[in-house]
C-alpha cells in the first residue's frame, strides 16, 4: 500500500526535517443571539406556560391556514365541499371541514407533574423514560386551540407521527362518538430561507461599505458532540487523538493539511458527563445513600471533568476557534433555551474569550453560546441544538430516525414542540424564539444515537442539510461540513481492539 | 540530533515510561513530525539490537474497506469489533439495519483514525482500502493492555508545559497556526505552583546576595537570568538524584530503574530565577472579567489591542513564567540549594529573624502598633475572618469581617501564607506541605498508603 508523504516510518539517515508551516483557514463567523434570555432581574419565572401555546398558535396560524387553503380549497368528498372552521369547538358532527389547532398527546406513560407531587416532594428530575408510548395503545391525541379540545382519530393519525405542541391544520369530520376523524393534515412547512451572505451583506450596506463581490472559497467546519468528559468508562485516548488531529499534530501529510482546512470546531452539547445542576432521579437516590459530609465533598461535586474540558479547549484554542453549546449533562441552565456555559467554567480559555464589553467582536476564538443556537458561518445560516429536543420527540413516537424528526420539526416551524410539555423550557411571554423564523441552511442536532445526514427540500426551493451528530464517546465520530458545498463527511477515531 | 536516543533510552528502557511523539516533541523542542520519525527509528534499531525491548503503537489514517467490516463502524466501533464481526450477522438491538434501508440518507465517506498496537498493525492495515498516513504514536517497554494509559503523556505535557505560550512555539512543534484570532492580554496560569506571588522581599534579598549590583536594574534582569543559567549548568554535573517517586510506569519496567534521565531533566530546569517573583507580584493585576459575575457593565478595559503590544506582553509573560517555573522546580527539592549555590548559605542563615515580618500576608493582615520587647514582637494586626450568621429569614449568611487580632512572634504563621522563599529555614517544613497542595499527582494514588 502506497502512502505518500503521510508515512513517518523513516530511519535516521532519511529523516525529513523540513515541514511546511501550517496555517489555519479562516471562516466568517457571525452568530445570532436569538436564544439569549434576559439577564438577572429581567428573567421571570412567574408566567404561565399556557401563553406559550397561545403564542405559538397565534404566530403560526396564518401560515398553516394559508397552506391548508391552497391544498383543500376545492376539496370535495362524496359531493361535499370542505369548509373552514374558525375554532375547534365550532366543528359540527357530520360536516366535512378543516380546522387549525395545536396537537396535544395524552399518553399514560408521559411524566405528569401532578403524579410526581402526589408521590413525593419533587426534588429530583422525573425518571427518564425511553418512550412515552403506552404499550396497550391507550394513547389519545387531541387538537386544541384557545376555545377547547377535540379528540382526534383516524388512520392518518396512526400512520403519521405527531407530538404535543405542533401546529397543524386537520381535515375531517366529527363522528358519532364525538371524535374528529382526520383524513389529511397540513403544516406550515419551511419558512423563508435567507440568501447566503444575506446578513453579512446587509450589515455592510448599513455600514455604508461596498458589498464584497468576491469572497474566498470557504473551507470546512467540524462538529462534535457528547465528549462526556469524566464518564466512567471514557476512552481518554480518543479525546487526545481528537485534540492532536485538530491541532495538526497527529497523522501526516495530506491529513495534516486537511486538518488545517477546518476553520472552526462546534461542540454540540454534553461535553461533560453528569454535571447538570439538577441531578437525575438515579443520581439523587445515589447521593442520598452517601452520608453527608460537611465542607468540600469530592463525591458530591467533582471538579475534575470540568477542569479537563477547560484544558482540552485551552489546548485547542490557539489553533482553532471553538463554539460550544451546552447540552443536557453540562453545567449550564437546564431549561430550553439553555444559556451559555458560564465563562467562569473556563478559566484557562480566558485569553480567547471575548471581553464582556465587546459582545460583537467575533474574532476571539472562544464562544460559549446558547442551546439551541443559530448563527452565520461563511454566510450560511446554521441552526444547532444539543439534541434534547430531538431526543424528547423521539419518546413520543415509535420508530423515527433523528433526521426525520429534525425534518418534521422544521416543517412544523418549531424546533422544540414538546417544550414545555415534557421538556423543561423558559416560560416565554411575548415571543417564542423556538419558532423557526428563517429557514436555516444547516440544521444539526448533537448527541444522537446514530450519525447521519440528508438534504431536504422545501416548497419554495429551500434546501436544508440535516445532520445528526453522534456522541463522540460512543462512536468516535466527528462531522466535517464543507462550507462551500454543504457536503458532509465523517472522521472516526477508534483504537483497534486489543486481542488478549 | 542524537538527543532523542538518550532521552528514549532513559525514559522508555530504563524508566519504563510511555512516550508519545507529542511528548517527545515538547521535551526536545522539535517538530512533531520529526518526533514521529525518531520514535520509529529508535524502535526499529533498538529491536534490531535486542528484540522485544521496545513496543510501539501506531496511528493510521485511511478509509476502511466497504462491506461487512464497515457495517460495524457505527455505534459499536468503540469496541473496535470490526474484525470479529465480519462473518457473524449483526444481532444488536440497535436499529443498525436502517443504514442500508434508508434511501434518503446519504452515504457519508468516513475517514478512520486508528490507534493500534504493533501486534494488530498488519490486521488493521488489511482493513483499510486506502491508507493516507502512518506513524508511530508512542513507545513503551511492553504491550499495552489499556490504550488509555497513553493519555498520561498528554497529562504530563499539560503539567510540564502549561506555562509555554502556544503563540510562541507553534512553529517549533508544527501546530497549525491561526493568525486570524484575537487574544486578550491576560496572564497565563503559572504551571503548577500558583502560590507564587507572596514573599517577594525575602527572595529579593537572596537575589541581592547573589548579584547585588543589579538589584534594581530592570533591563539587566534577563541578562542576569541567563548568567545564572550558565552558572547552574556548570553545577549540573554534580547534582545528584534525589527525587524518586513511586511511578506507575515502574510496574511496566523490566529492569531496575536507574534515574539518570530524570536527573538530567531536573538540573536542566534549575535556574534561580528570583526576580521574577518580585516582578509578578507587581503585575498580578486583578482579572477583570466576566467570570466575576454575570456580565458587568461598568468595567471598561483597554479596547485597543495592538499586535505589538500583544507580542511584547506575551514575551514578557513567557519570560517571567519560565523563570517562575524554574524557581518552583528548584524550590521543591531544597537539597539542590545546598549543592548548587553555596554562596547562598551565609546570608540566609541570619535571615529568619526578620523574615516572618516581611512574609506576613499582605492582603489579609496589616499590622499596627508593633512592639518589640526582648527580641519578641507583639502587636495587633488586622485579619479577615469569615463569620456565618442566621438572618431573620432563616438563611445562613457568610460575611467577611476585618477583625483585629493580637499576635506575638512565636505564634505560628498564618496558614494561608504560602511562602516560596527558598530559605533553608522554611524549606524543610515545607516539603511535607508542598505535596498536599497544587494538583494531585496521579502517581500518589497508586502509592502505598
Amino acid at each position: 500500500m502506497a502512502v505518500k508523504n503521510g508515512n513517518f516510518l523513516i530511519h535516521e539517515e532519511n529523516f525529513i526535517t523540513d515541514f511546511p508551516e501550517q496555517t489555519r483557514a479562516f471562516s466568517s463567523y457571525n452568530p445570532l443571539d436569538t436564544f439569549e434570555l434576559p439577564k438577572g432581574v429581567d428573567k421571570h419565572y412567574q408566567q404561565q406556560y399556557a401563553d406559550m401555546y397561545f403564542l405559538r398558535l397565534a404566530q403560526l396560524k396564518a401560515a398553516v391556514e394559508q397552506k391548508a387553503q391552497d391544498a383543500w380549497e376545492n376539496f370535495e368528498l362524496a359531493g361535499e365541499k370542505a369548509t373552514r372552521v374558525e375554532r375547534v369547538l365550532d366543528v359540527r358532527q357530520g360536516e366535512l371541514c378543516w380546522v387549525v389547532g395545536t396537537i396535544f398527546m395524552e399518553m399514560t406513560m408521559k411524566p405528569n407533574i401532578l403524579d410526581d407531587i402526589s408521590k413525593e416532594h419533587w426534588i429530583a428530575a422525573p425518571p427518564v423514560r425511553e418512550k412515552y408510548i403506552s404499550p396497550n395503545g391507550k394513547d389519545e391525541m387531541m387538537l386544541e386551540d384557545e376555545s377547547g379540545r377535540l379528540r382526534v382519530t383516524g388512520d392518518h393519525v396512526a400512520s403519521n407521527a405527531f407530538v404535543t405542541g405542533c401546529i397543524i391544520a386537520a381535515l375531517g369530520t366529527e363522528t358519532a362518538d364525538g371524535a374528529f376523524e382526520i383524513i389529511a393534515t397540513q403544516h406550515a412547512d419551511f419558512p423563508r430561507q435567507p440568501q447566503r451572505w444575506e446578513r453579512d451583506e446587509e450589515a455592510l450596506v448599513l455600514a455604508g461599505e461596498k458589498v464584497k463581490r468576491k469572497r474566498p472559497k470557504a473551507e470546512k467546519i467540524a462538529i462534535v458532540s457528547g465528549l462526556e468528559i469524566g464518564a466512567d468508562d471514557e476512552d481518554t485516548i480518543n479525546r487526545d487523538i481528537l485534540l492532536e488531529w485538530l491541532e495538526g499534530a497527529a497523522a501526516g501529510g495530506a491529513e495534516q493539511a486537511r486538518a488545517s482546512r477546518i476553520t472552526r470546531l462546534i461542540i454540540a452539547g454534553d461535553s461533560v458527563a453528569n454535571s447538570s445542576p439538577i441531578p437525575s432521579r438515579e443520581e439523587f437516590a445515589e447521593a442520598k445513600k452517601i452520608q453527608k459530609r460537611y465542607g468540600y465533598d469530592s463525591e458530591a461535586y467533582d471538579a475534575i471533568p470540568a477542569d479537563l474540558l477547560d484544558q482540552f479547549l485551552c489546548d485547542l484554542l490557539p489553533s482553532i476557534p471553538i463554539t460550544i453549546l451546552p447540552g443536557a449533562s453540562d453545567p449550564a441552565s437546564v431549561a430550553i433555551p439553555q444559556q451559555p456555559i458560564h465563562p467562569a467554567m473556563f478559566p484557562k480559555c480566558r485569553e480567547s474569550t471575548k471581553p464582556p464589553d465587546q459582545p460583537h467582536d467575533h474574532l476571539y476564538a472562544f464562544d460559549s453560546v446558547t442551546n439551541p443556537w443559530q448563527g452565520d458561518v461563511d454566510g450560511w445560516r446554521l441552526l444547532g441544538t444539543g439534541g434534547q429536543t430531538v431526543t424528547d420527540v423521539q419518546k413520543y413516537i415509535e420508530h423515527e430516525s433523528s433526521l426525520d424528526i429534525m425534518e418534521a420539526m422544521l416543517r412544523w416551524r418549531c424546533i422544540a414542540p414538546t417544550a414545555p410539555d415534557t421538556l423543561w423550557c423558559y416560560p416565554f411571554q411575548d415571543d417564542d424564539p423556538l419558532l423557526v423564523r428563517d429557514c436555516p441552511h444547516v440544521y444539526f442536532a448533537g448527541n444522537q444515537p446514530k450519525a447521519g445526514t440528508k438534504v431536504v427540500a422545501g416548497p419554495a426551493g429551500q434546501r436544508v442539510t440535516l445532520i445528526a451528530v453522534p456522541k463522540f464517546r460512543d462512536s468516535g465520530k466527528v462531522v466535517l461540513l464543507d462550507m462551500e458545498t454543504l457536503g458532509v463527511d465523517f472522521i472516526q477515531i477508534a483504537p483497534q481492539k486489543i486481542r488478549s | 540530533m542524537d538527543k532523542y536516543k538518550d532521552y528514549l533510552v532513559a525514559n522508555v528502557l530504563i524508566d519504563g515510561k510511555i512516550i508519545t511523539y507529542r511528548l517527545l516533541s515538547r521535551e526536545l523542542k522539535v517538530h512533531v513530525n520529526l518526533a514521529k520519525q525518531m520514535l520509529f527509528d529508535f524502535h526499529d534499531k533498538q529491536n534490531a539490537k535486542k528484540p522485544g525491548t521496545v513496543h510501539a503503537t501506531y496511528l493510521i489514517t485511511g478509509t476502511k474497506r466497504p462491506g461487512p467490516s464497515q457495517h460495524s463502524n457505527g455505534i459499536h466501533s468503540q469496541d473496535g469489533e470490526d474484525s470479529i464481526m465480519q462473518s457473524s450477522p449483526y444481532m444488536s438491538s440497535m436499529p443498525e439495519q436502517e443504514e442500508v434501508t434508508d434511501v434518503a440518507e446519504e452515504v457519508v465517506p468516513v475517514t478512520s483514525i486508528i490507534l493500534c498496537r504493533q501486534e494488530e498493525l498488519e490486521e488493521t492495515k488489511a482493513q483499510l482500502e486506502e491508507m493516507t498516513s502512518i506513524h508511530v504514536y508512542s513507545l513503551e517497554p511492553g504491550p499495552l493492555q489499556n490504550m488509555n494509559l497513553i493519555s498520561l503523556c498528554n497529562q504530563e505535557i499539560v503539567k510540564k508545559f502549561a506555562h509555554q505560550d502556544p503563540m510562541d512555539n507553534w512553529k517549533a512543534y508544527g501546530t497549525i497556526h491561526n493568525p486570524h484570532v484575537k487574544r486578550r492580554a491576560t496572564r497565563r496560569p503559572p504551571p503548577i505552583a500558583s502560590e507564587a506571588t507572596t514573599a517577594p522581599k525575602s527572595i529579593a534579598q537572596t537575589s541581592s546576595t547573589v548579584q547585588p549590583k543589579e538589584k534594581d536594574d530592570v533591563t539587566a534582569q534577563t541578562a542576569r537570568g541567563s548568567q545564572l543559567a550558565v552558572a547552574a549548568k556548570k553545577t549540573d554535573a554534580k547534582a545528584t538524584f534525589k527525587r524518586e517517586k513511586s511511578d506507575i510506569f515502574k510496574s511496566f519496567a523490566k529492569a531496575n530503574a536507574k534515574p539518570k534521565a530524570k536527573e538530567a531533566e531536573k538540573s536542566k530546569e534549575y535556574t534561580p530565577a528570583i526576580e521574577s517573583a518580585e516582578q509578578s507580584a507587581h503585575e498580578d493585576e486583578p482579572m477583570k472579567d466576566v467570570s466575576e459575575d454575570e456580565y458587568e457593565e461598568d468595567y471598561t478595559p483597554e479596547v485597543e489591542i495592538s499586535k505589538e503590544k500583544n507580542d511584547a506582553a506575551r514575551k514578557a509573560r513567557a519570560e517571567r513564567e519560565e523563570k517562575l517555573r524554574k524557581m518552583m522546580d528548584d524550590d521543591d527539592d531544597d537539597d539542590d540549594d545546598n549543592d548548587d549555590v553555596p554562596m547562598d548559605d551565609a546570608p540566609i542563615a541570619e535571615e529568619p529573624k526578620d523574615a516572618p515580618i516581611e512574609r506576613q500576608p499582605q492582603k489579609a493582615a496589616e499590622s499596627a502598633s508593633v512592639t518589640v520587647s526582648g527580641g519578641r514582637r507583639r502587636g495587633k494586626r488586622r485579619v479577615t475572618k469569615k463569620k456565618t450568621v442566621r438572618d431573620e429569614e432563616g438563611y445562613l449568611v457568610t460575611k467577611e469581617e476585618a477583625v483585629w487580632e493580637s499576635f506575638s512572634e512565636d505564634e505560628p504563621e498564618p496558614k494561608k501564607l504560602k511562602t516560596v522563599a527558598p530559605t533553608i529555614s522554611t524549606a524543610k517544613g515545607k516539603k511535607g506541605a508542598k505535596q498536599g497542595q497544587g494538583q494531585g499527582n496521579i502517581m500518589s494514588f497508586f502509592s502505598k498508603k
